[in-house]
């Protein structure tokens, strides 16, 4: 109980919340660190995804290419990167976008091929063009599958970016870090305390934007 | 056919109710032992229900079920399932098992060898119709009428005097369901088991059943007895407008058409009389079987044939279908034995029509 | 030669922390899977609310389960254990954890995926409710399973490393210490085994999934 008092003190203590070094900018630094990943992987692995299932073909391609990136360890690409290029903000994103084009690139293409051709070849004899049927026919249905995707790719950037503390970097793995490192054990249960609370509001907010984009037509009962 | 069979299957005041619907209500009916009975509805009418009801697929709310006399809740459910085959729609068949494991699947719950069930099996297979080299395929191998000649094997494989079918026909396409309904009989001729056949189609009800039990809305029985019954004297307007259209010439099918005069194929000519289908002609190939007709020059396919022992409805469609608007009877061996005359048809559609009321000419 | 025997304790350790945590976790997802997943057999008049409302629990549930992190949840669990963050123990009920919440949606999806109507054929011809699930159920949800075991398998393998920037031993530690040491080939050597290590068992659950399968033929 005793390191659960602690916790609750440090967080109590207003000193723990503000400055440089405090709660708010650690969380502000976090989601800046993982907004970055998660857009660069994004123009990547989106367009790429959907145009695969849009083409029907190359599904092969893409689930081989997600399991290889999603054999790849990223702490291993992290400190790899560090070494290469150097410390500073490059190396840890350029691992962890790798981690997320993943479940980006397999909830695209995936959500894409996945709608029933009967639709898509309806409407092309009514007349849509390639570009429509992407727009109006396949994207809107593959939503729900596509914003699975981004969901899972936001859960685990946000975990991951707790790591980016160990290379010198900030972020709310920095608490994790300096715990250990004067072996607080109770900061490093408020940090991971946070972490899993960031991962579970972003995740709401992300459902309920998902809910917000799909049609009302499209939600499967479950 | 037996007349007065026993009852095989029956049900004593039985009701199904849901929370919040009946879909079967204070049902009584005896199914012969040894017939094919089918039960034909519109969809929702319980007739599935009834029929998931005998092997308790389905329990009951109210009432008994008695199995050759016995309630069918004195023994476990699972033992009554193994006692009595079930057949249906898509067939249901293990995709993760071969053809003759599915076909051996009771005897093998039965506790018989590996040996044993596929011996079965192979014999089964057999008896359906399915070649032997089919065995060793998995159903996702098999294509809709050699699937639903499987699922009609690992019925026969429980070895029972009952047969349960649950629309087994319905989803395959019309020719092959013509091919699967001729052998049903085929197989009810050489196995006389007692057979509870589901269908939303009247006319497979009529095609297969020597009892029909048609259900109405709300899961009471509207009418049940021998096609012709239904068909001449519906109970109701319900059965009426299900039994459709053309019951009126459906009818014709129960009809004999054995009475019907039959005008030489020479016509009158030897004793100077015209033919009196002139102009038209038939023509016949070298074994004496018709090949189509001739007007002056012109020759035209023929239309259907009325074949001996064949029905009114048999007559009639030569007669409608014929370019000469003569039909041509056939004997056995396909050889053209005579010409039907379309006044004579309909004058004996007639005879049958006043005899079903009693009526004198 | 003292390197090679480090790597090879290393993946020993690697190789621990990963399969045990899949196998506990898919074996611990079944009977949750099967307790929540939807029942459609006809007759039965539909899914009803309760067990609507009870997959709903189950799954998200998991759901909510999944959005720890990994790295969370290995320094939580102490306060439930009362072990170390370093201890196995820990390390293998954490990671268990994780791969429940990854694979009672896979499991669901799997038992769901089995089509009703064989499972009726079962019951009509006489299954018993155990003999039916071991025989027909289990059997028919394997390839939607083998698919979700299969990301469980290799996102597991990937997220054990992490556990080294905690101190948990594993191929994450040539990471750590790589980095620590300026060394990039002990980095290299770390990825390397990693990918090898998750090809290898993947390609082991693919094989299996595939004997386990081999009714779903193409016609």
């Amino acid at each position: 109980m005793n390191v659960l008092e602690q916790t609750w003190k440090w967080f109590a203590d207003p000193a723990s919340w503000t400055g440089a070094g405090g709660i708010w900018s650690r969380l502000v630094e976090h989601l800046g660190y993982s907004g970055l990943v998660l857009l660069i992987a994004a123009v990547i692995a989106l367009p790429v995804g959907v145009l695969v299932g849009h083409r029907r073909s190359g599904g092969n391609v893409v689930v081989g290419v997600a399991g290889a990136l999603r054999a790849l360890p990223t702490l291993g690409l992290l400190t790899l990167f560090a070494l290469w290029i150097g410390l500073g903000l490059t190396a840890p994103v350029l691992a962890l976008v790798l981690l997320a084009i993943a479940p980006l690139l397999t909830g695209a293409y995936a959500g894409v091929s996945a709608v029933d051709p009967v639709v898509v070849d309806a409407a092309r004899a009514q007349g849509l063009t390639e570009w429509q049927i992407l727009t109006r026919v396949e994207l809107p249905v593959a939503v729900p599958v596509i914003f699975g995707g981004i969901r899972n790719a936001t859960l685990q950037v946000i975990a991951t970016v707790t790591i980016m503390a160990y290379i010198d970097l900030g972020g709310l793995g920095r608490f994790l870090i300096d715990g250990l490192a004067v072996r607080d054990y109770s900061r490093m249960v408020a940090s991971m305390i946070l972490a899993a609370a960031l991962a579970l509001v972003l995740d709401a907010v992300l459902a309920g934007a998902q809910k917000l984009l799909s049609s009302p037509g499209l939600s499967k009962e479950d | 056919m037996p007349e007065t069979a026993a009852t095989a299957i029956e049900f004593a005041g039985v009701t199904k109710r849901y929370e919040s619907a009946v879909a079967v209500e204070d049902l009584d009916l005896a199914i012969p032992a040894g017939l094919i009975t089918t039960f034909v509805g519109p969809s929702g009418c319980g007739k599935t229900t009834s029929l998931r009801m005998i092997n308790r697929m389905v329990e009951a709310t109210e009432g008994t079920i008695l199995i050759q006399g016995e309630d069918n809740r004195d023994r476990p459910a699972h033992e009554l399932r193994r006692s009595m085959g079930y057949v249906m729609q898509q067939a249901g068949l293990m995709p993760h098992r071969t053809v003759a494991d599915n076909i051996a699947t009771v005897p093998r719950l039965k506790g018989a060898s590996r040996a044993d069930g596929r011996a079965r099996a192979l014999e089964l297979m057999d008896t359906v119709g399915l070649d032997r080299k089919l065995a060793k395929r998995y159903p996702a191998q098999l294509s809709g009428g050699q699937a639903q000649r499987v699922g009609v094997a690992r019925a026969l494989a429980a070895d029972s005097p009952i047969l349960l079918m649950d629309e087994p026909f319905s989803a395959v396409d019309p020719v092959v369901r013509t091919d699967l309904q001729n052998e049903l009989v085929r197989l009810h001729e050489q196995l006389e088991r007692t057979i509870v056949f589901v269908t939303h189609d009247i006319d497979e009800a009529v095609a297969l059943g020597h009892r029909i039990a048609v259900f109405g809305e709300g899961g009471r029985i509207a009418q049940f007895g021998t096609p012709e019954e239904i068909l001449r004297a519906p109970a109701d307007d319900f059965v009426a407008s299900f039994v459709g259209r053309d019951r009126g010439l459906r009818r014709l099918t129960f009809a004999s058409g054995q009475e019907l005069p039959m005008h030489p194929l020479e016509g009158g000519t030897a004793s100077g009389l015209e033919r009196p289908w002139a102009p038209w002609e038939l023509l016949l190939d070298d074994a004496a079987r018709p090949a189509g007709w001739r007007f002056g020059e012109r020759e035209v396919t023929g239309g259907t044939l009325f074949t001996p022992g064949g029905s009114l409805r048999e007559a009639l469609d030569a007669v409608l279908s014929s370019p000469s608007g003569w039909g041509v009877a056939v004997d056995d061996a396909g050889r053209a034995a005579g010409l039907i005359a379309s006044d004579d048809v309909m004058a004996a559609a007639g005879r049958e029509r006043r005899s079903r009321y009693g009526v004198g000419e | 030669m003292g390197n090679l025997s480090t790597v090879g304790h290393l993946t020993w350790l690697h190789l621990l922390q990963s399969v045990l945590p899949v196998v506990l976790g898919t074996l611990i997802s079944i009977p949750i899977a099967r307790f929540a997943a939807g029942r459609r057999a006809r007759g039965a008049g539909g899914r009803r609310g309760a067990g609507r409302v009870r997959r709903g629990v189950v799954v998200n549930a998991a759901a909510l389960l999944y959005t720890v992190p990994s790295l969370a949840l290995f320094v939580l669990l102490p306060l439930i254990l009362g072990t170390s963050i370093t201890s196995l123990t820990n390390v293998i009920v954490a990671l268990t954890l994780y791969v429940v919440a990854m694979m009672v949606r896979s499991c669901v999806d799997a038992f769901e995926s089995v089509s009703p109507e064989v499972l009726d054929a079962g019951t009509a011809m006489g299954y018993r409710p155990l003999r039916a699930f071991f025989g027909i159920e289990l059997p028919l949800s394997v390839p939607v399973m083998a698919a979700g075991l299969r990301v469980a398998l290799v996102s597991n393998i990937s997220m054990v490393s992490v556990g080294a920037v905690i101190g948990i031993q594993s191929l994450g530690t040539l990471f750590t210490d790589g980095l620590r040491r300026d060394l990039m080939a002990e980095i290299v050597v770390g990825i390397l085994a990693t990918v090898v290590l998750a090809l290898v068992l993947d390609r082991l659950v693919t094989w299996s999934a595939a004997a386990l399968t081999r009714w779903q033929v193409r016609a």
